[in-house]
């Protein structure tokens, strides 16, 4: 699914303003509220290219959500349920390069929407 | 030789700026064009140490520098300390106040993720300050992504 069909198809909001490419192709997904736990899941990625291909879905519209996808090289930050992100978060999100979108959608919706779509979950690697 | 030596500071409970070092680290790392893998592992460690300083401390600093084949991170804060480091280092364990949890922090997972990624990792503590020093070996691999 790329980029610009889940900005459709999910009526999200883009809040970031640096531009992006709507053909990009979106493979992985994680949804956590809990920084610590994306960044232990998916840090344990190796395989190069999974993450630049991910979304990362929150409820934590704050700057953190931001830093973690920037550390992880996660370009895309999906906030649920409506969370409308302070200025400054999109001040940080443009100066990361980081997409920034939100949706009206549940967590455990837009997951679910996402997982039918075939787009599948990072899992943490033994 | 030394190619980098930068310091920074770290606020307490300041979670607008807090991620702050850890980004410029990263940032560094990437102009030096090391591998993608490399700059994770250091990112994330570093950001972990950094939001510790930030939720648990009464604020301290950080230095990041690099020595021929190594790179070292070190967090010095000024106290309180932590009581118990056997038991800090446990998944899961978590002294976070609920502001941090708010925050997306305080899972209790901070130092199981650096540990992860770091190749050494030393801690002394006391009540008057912590000190995390961390090493990461560069690999001949680690150098010699372009981009």
């Amino acid at each position: 699914m790329t980029l610009g069909q889940i900005i459709e198809k999910y009526k999200c909001n883009v809040y970031s303003r640096t531009p992006f490419n709507t053909e990009k192709e979106i493979r992985y997904a994680f949804c956590s509220d809990l920084m610590s736990d994306a960044l232990m899941i998916m840090s344990t990625v190796r395989e190069s290219g999974i993450l630049e291909d991910s979304v990362l879905i929150t409820g934590l519209a704050t700057n953190q959500s931001i830093r973690t996808a920037e550390m992880l090289d996660v370009q895309i930050v999906c906030l649920v349920r409506g969370k409308i992100p302070a200025q400054q978060v999109i001040d940080l999100a443009d100066e990361s390069g980081i997409t920034l979108l939100g949706t009206e959608l549940t967590m455990f919706n837009l997951s679910g929407r996402l997982y039918q779509e075939g787009i599948v979950g990072i899992a943490s690697k033994k | 030789m030394i190619t980098v030596d930068k310091r920074y500071d770290i606020i307490p409970n300041d979670f607008n700026f807090a991620g702050r070092a850890s980004s410029d680290i990263k940032r560094t790392l990437k102009s030096m064009h090391f591998s993608r893998e490399f700059i994770k592992r250091v990112s994330v460690a570093a950001y972990e140490a950094e939001i510790n300083i930030v939720i648990h401390s009464r604020g301290g600093k950080a230095a990041f520098k690099i020595s021929d084949d190594t790179l070292y991170l070190e967090f010095a804060d000024i106290g309180p300390g932590i009581p118990d480091i056997q038991l800090a280092m446990t998944p899961g364990y978590s002294t976070a106040s609920d502001e941090s949890r708010l925050n997306g922090f305080g899972a209790g997972m901070g130092f199981s993720n650096i540990l992860k990624s770091v190749d050494k990792m030393d801690i002394l503590s006391d009540p008057n300050g912590t000190v995390l020093k961390l090493k990461f070996d560069i690999a001949e691999a680690d150098r010699d992504e372009d981009r």
